[in-house]
């Protein structure tokens, strides 16, 4: 085939500048919250003046890796005013950049198998709804009228009790959300920088002044980090530690199929999340590979068992194959829940422990992690979220609503 | 208390009674192994002929577990029972007895005996725990923890292999040698007991699933000529 | 899949085996002693290594013994296996090219922890 016959190449949504000299702040990592970041720090806080440094290409990690689920019924009052704020700004975003990223509120259902489920499904509803998060419980004659392609019979190993269902929940389409933002940042002045990897930082006493990149030296006002899975490296480099593990994620999709699952389903007991992706591909996660990983792949058998979870509970996928399957590099918390905010080091600033979950806090993310860097110290959400909380005691332990990851 | 004080008065008076011999033999015939209820589909499943493999249950074989450090003193005088103690991974010894020893870790062992039709503690039994007596460690009879499946015939390994991991390759597993390991996620004590044989020892609630998947393994082994039934 | 040595067992397949994180993280001394930031270190705290890594795995499906595990966390390369109580390789190689060469030796369990509580968590 001659390049003649091929499509026109789409317009490219931002520019490729060289790295200026100096920035009033440089964000390290171009995934999506490093985009939001940049985004709300000049939509907000009239920073225009600023970089994202990305090593790969922009959404070369997790954020065109993961599963697209967006949720906010998590258990304690932190987490679900920050994750609900989230959900807000996803109902606003597809007009506010302009760009329609398929956010698609289909509903979220958490599927209970045991009773130790039942109970405590309930009570994260009863503890969303009194956070105003809306979030119903379905029994499993409902859970079948909302999804007719789940099993619900009493013949498999883990029968289905019931589900918490939120029905404003869905799902987006990752790498055009990274786009959207892209556009938008580069419309008011952001330099994204790709292929630029930070290799070290430029400090003065305990403040930081610059950055040390494969494409030079960047003087710097601010830093924030925004590199998931690497930013033990990176705050290695800065001095200081930061209590999180990173480890390989997988998911996989099947072949395209007429639409037959409308919602999406997750099951924390049987370890398995599934949605349909707009053009037909069944779309599967489950939970990590337990080592510490940076290779951006994990072992076969997670596959398989979460393959096998999913088949036990929708029948009809056994005819289904598998097409692709990858990994991307999670970085995870002891209470599964982020770490937002200040850093030893003066005028650097951390976004990270999102773990399994951060699609869905993109856009708080960014708008509170703008905040921070902005004014030097946290919005009200983000607040709770800071590394003092490993000290002061006050975790804010999520491993029940995030356990299985998305 | 009062509970406490019936289960008590229970207790003894089921000591007093399992001295009493009519009944014990009443409780041997009551006796049900895990996989009895598949005796029928494992005779029907077994296979004969140059591609054959055969399942059966060995019930209630006689099993102890030992824990102890096999150099020390009350280890060798264990070892003198049981034909030493095994001290690596694979190993086996046997007794006098006629009992295997099966090397599970460096001071885990289990000993695998046939039914001897005893209703209390065997002499085997007996005699371990009095060559433990005092010293470290912990002689227990653990026979009704698990239960066996003879696997055998010409291709019994193959149907092993297809949800084992182990390397099953006689030039790693000899006749005569024993590893822990997996079957299909289910923990398995797998003991190649002759060339063409292999005893197998899952936790008796497992016996259901393990003794339906091997089934399902040996299929194909059934028809002439061809892999699929 | 990855395909583990035991020291006991032999390779056998990364099903078998459960995994324990951070090898050498000493229990503190002086428990307490520490301030809530020692605390916070030793109990949320660890290191997070791309490259060469020394963990803790359990042979759950086999032995049931934990042993340590100097693993590559980019390429998954195994490059050393060795029993908990027994110093890392690369520790090893430290002492053995440092001026008093008898200490080169594997020490006994109990004197084993090359990490001290302040500086191990
Ligand atoms: C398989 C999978 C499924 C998931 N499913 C879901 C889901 O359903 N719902 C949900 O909410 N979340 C999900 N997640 C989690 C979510 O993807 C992440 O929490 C989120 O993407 C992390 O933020 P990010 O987009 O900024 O990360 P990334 O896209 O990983 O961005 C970090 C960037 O930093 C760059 N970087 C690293 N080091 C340097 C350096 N030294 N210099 C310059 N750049 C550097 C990296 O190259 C990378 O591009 C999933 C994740 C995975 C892997
Ligand atoms: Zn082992």
């Amino acid at each position: 085939m001659s390049a003649d016959h091929l499509p026109e190449h789409p317009e490219f949504l931002w520019r490729n500048p060289d790295p200026k000299k100096s920035y009033d702040a440089v964000i390290v990592g171009g995934g999506g919250h490093g985009l939001a970041t940049a985004y709300f720090l000049a939509k907000n806080h009239g920073m225009r003046n600023i970089a994202i440094l990305e090593k790969g290409w922009l959404a070369g990690g997790n954020m065109a890796r993961n599963t697209t689920i967006i949720r906010s019924n998590y258990l304690w009052d932190e987490s679900a005013a920050i994750y609900e704020h989230s959900l807000k700004l996803w109902e606003i975003l597809p007009e506010e950049l302009d760009y329609d990223f398929l956010f698609s509120q289909r509903g979220v259902m958490n599927l209970a198998h045991t009773l130790g489920d039942v109970r405590e499904s309930m009570r994260r509803v009863g503890a969303n709804q009194l956070n105003g998060v809306d979030a119903e419980w379905l029994d499993p004659k409902q859970v079948k009228e909302l999804c007719p392609i789940l099993n619900i019979n009493d013949n498999i190993r883990y029968p289905v009790m019931g589900a918490t269902y939120q029905p404003r929940a869905g799902i987006a389409k990752h790498d055009h959300v990274a786009w959207a933002f892209a556009r938008k940042c580069d419309e008011m002045g952001v330099d994204i920088i790709q292929n630029c990897e930070v290799t070290g930082f430029i400090k003065d006493g305990n403040k930081v002044t610059g950055v040390k990149t494969t494409r030079g030296n960047i003087n710097t006002e601010k830093v924030g980090l925004c590199a998931a899975g690497h930013t033990s490296v990176l705050a290695e480099m800065a001095g200081f530690r930061i209590p999180i593990q990173s480890h390989p994620l997988q998911a996989l999709v099947s072949e395209l199929h007429e639409p037959v699952h409308p919602t999406v389903v997750m099951s924390n007991h049987v370890h398995v999340y599934v949605s349909q992706a707009h053009k037909g591909e069944l779309v599967m996660g489950a939970g990590v590979d337990s080592y510490n990983g940076y290779g951006q792949r994990g072992s076969f058998h997670v596959i398989e068992e979460q393959m096998a979870a999913a088949v036990e509970l929708f029948p009809i996928f056994a005819r289904a194959h598998v097409l692709r399957t990858w990994g991307g590099i999670v970085d995870t918390t002891m209470d599964a829940s982020p770490i937002v905010g200040t850093t030893p080091v003066e005028n650097m600033f951390v976004n990270c422990g999102w773990g399994t979950g951060g699609f869905k806090g993109t856009p708080a993310a960014g708008l509170t992690f703008a905040h921070t860097i902005a004014t030097g110290s946290p919005h009200t959400l983000n607040k709770p979220f800071g590394m003092d909380r490993f000290e002061t005691g006050h975790l804010i332990d999520e491993h029940g609503a995030a356990a299985v990851a998305h | 208390m009062w509970l406490l004080e019936k289960q008590y008065f229970l207790m003894q008076k089921g000591r007093a009674e399992m001295g009493n011999t009519a009944q014990n033999t009443e409780v041997l015939a009551l006796r049900r192994s895990p996989a009895h209820h598949l005796w029928t589909d494992f005779t029907v499943g077994s296979v004969a002929g140059e591609r054959g493999v055969t399942l059966r249950e060995v019930p209630f074989q006689r099993m102890v577990g030992i824990r102890v450090d096999p150099t020390s003193e009350v280890g060798t005088r264990i070892g003198e029972l049981t034909g030493g103690l095994p001290l690596n991974s694979g190993d086996v010894t046997t007794g006098e007895s006629g009992a295997a020893v099966l090397w599970l870790a460096p001071d885990e062992f289990l000993v695998v005996a046939p039914d001897d039709g005893e209703p209390g503690p065997s002499a085997l039994v007996t005699s371990l725990l009095e060559a433990l007596g005092d010293g470290a460690g912990q002689v227990i009879d653990l026979s009704s923890n698990r239960t066996t499946f003879e696997l055998s015939g010409p291709s019994a390994r193959a149907v092993l292999e297809k949800s084992c991991a182990a390397d099953l390759h006689p030039r790693t597993i000899a006749a005569g040698t024993a590893i822990t390991t997996e079957i299909n996620k289910i923990p398995t004590v797998l003991f190649k007991s002759a060339d063409e044989t292999f005893q197998l020892f899952p936790r008796s609630s497992f016996a259901d699933y393990l003794g339906r998947w091997l089934l399902d393994g040996m299929v194909e082994f059934a028809a002439e000529g061809t892999s699929w039934p | 899949m990855l395909l583990f040595t035991c020291p006991n067992c032999g390779p056998r397949n990364e099903t078998e085996f459960h995994y324990g994180g951070q090898a050498h993280v000493a229990y503190p001394e002086s428990p307490g002693e520490l301030s809530d930031r020692e605390w916070a270190e030793y109990l949320f705290y660890r290191e997070n290594t791309k490259g060469l890594f020394a963990e803790r795995w359990v042979h759950s499906a086999g032995c049931r013994k934990w042993f340590n595990m100097v693993r590559d966390t980019v390429s998954y390369e195994v490059k050393a296996v060795y029993r908990i109580g027994e110093l890392q390789p690369e520790t090893l190689e430290r002492i053995a090219s440092a001026t008093e060469p008898e200490q080169a030796q594997p020490l006994a369990p109990a004197q084993a922890n090359p990490t001290t509580a302040s500086e191990g968590v």
